[in-house]
């Protein structure tokens, strides 16, 4: 059957319904995105795990090698937990009023920008003590593992600024906000991971 | 030669595989080297095997869970889905 062959006007003829998509395509492509990247994140730290129980005489680090501080960047770990809650809480600010939520967005924005400071401080004196990329296998999967995560993260914070900046303005939506803040909580829940891995 | 020959060849050559006098493993470096170094290879091999079935499965959990609270009207969270 053609469609000149429907007996009524096309204006009255019954329109399809459109459903409401379950998930905002922001957050679907997010979410397809951290799959992909939980996946490096991964096979980065099955490769270290396995090069660590290959090393020399089961010492790790090998010798000769700088100690990674740990005390200093539990408290940088810390301080990126706490920002992931804080964000939660802006989500939930958000939900009630848009406007309340600009002071723990902001404040989450400025914890993780602290994180990646202090990160930066901590591979400045790293460098200092003779730990490169080209040291050791231990040197280059610190530098690898690290600064992939870093990179995120600054990525990650990127994002939050631009949501932070939209929300000043009452342009952003709670969809745009959800998939900015899946990607920090990624950022934020694969740290512990990667600390116990790498720094202890 | 035609499709059926190679097909028999193809199948003569796998069930010859048990009389070599080495059994064929299929990840070399999971059967040699110190003990440390097999488990490490045994525990990535199951991490990297179950991580992506894992989130394949939690995906479809938490998808499920939105169509439902969707079709019970219970979804305030995406009215303005749409713009994402």
């Amino acid at each position: 059957m053609s469609a000149n062959s429907i007996p009524f006007p096309v204006e009255h003829r019954p329109q399809p319904v459109r459903r409401k998509p379950i998930v905002s395509n922001g957050v679907l492509g997010m979410v397809v995105f951290i799959f992909t990247e939980v996946m490096f994140f991964a096979g980065l730290i099955s490769a270290h795990t396995i090069v660590r129980a290959q090393s020399a005489g089961g010492m790790w680090p090998p010798y000769g090698q700088p100690r990674l501080p740990v005390e200093e960047t539990a408290i940088n770990t810390a301080a990126l937990l706490v920002s992931g809650i804080v964000l939660f809480l802006s989500w939930l600010a958000f939900r009630r009023d848009p406007s309340s939520a600009r002071i723990p967005l902001l404040l989450s924005i400025v914890l993780g920008a602290f994180f990646v400071y202090a990160q930066g401080l901590e591979w400045v004196a790293l460098l200092r003590e003779g730990l490169t990329l080209q040291s050791s296998s231990y040197g280059g999967f610190f530098y690898l593992i690290v600064g992939t995560h870093a990179l995120h993260a600054v990525g990650a914070l990127l994002a939050l600024g631009w949501a932070w900046h939209r929300l000043t303005q009452g342009r952003l939506t709670s969809s745009q906000l959800a998939t900015v803040a899946a990607f920090w909580y990624f950022v934020v829940l694969v740290w512990p991971v990667l600390y116990v891995q790498v720094y202890l | 030669m035609s499709a059926f020959r190679l097909l028999a060849v193809v199948i003569v050559a796998i069930a010859a595989l048990p009389a070599t006098p080495d059994v064929a493993h299929a990840c070399a470096m999971c059967f040699s080297g110190p003990e440390e170094s097999r488990k490490a290879f045994f525990v990535t091999a199951a991490f990297l095997t179950l991580l992506p079935l894992g989130m394949v499965a939690g995906a479809t959990a938490w998808l499920r869970g939105k169509a439902r609270e969707a079709e019970a009207g219970e979804d305030p969270d995406h009215a303005d889905s749409a713009a994402g």
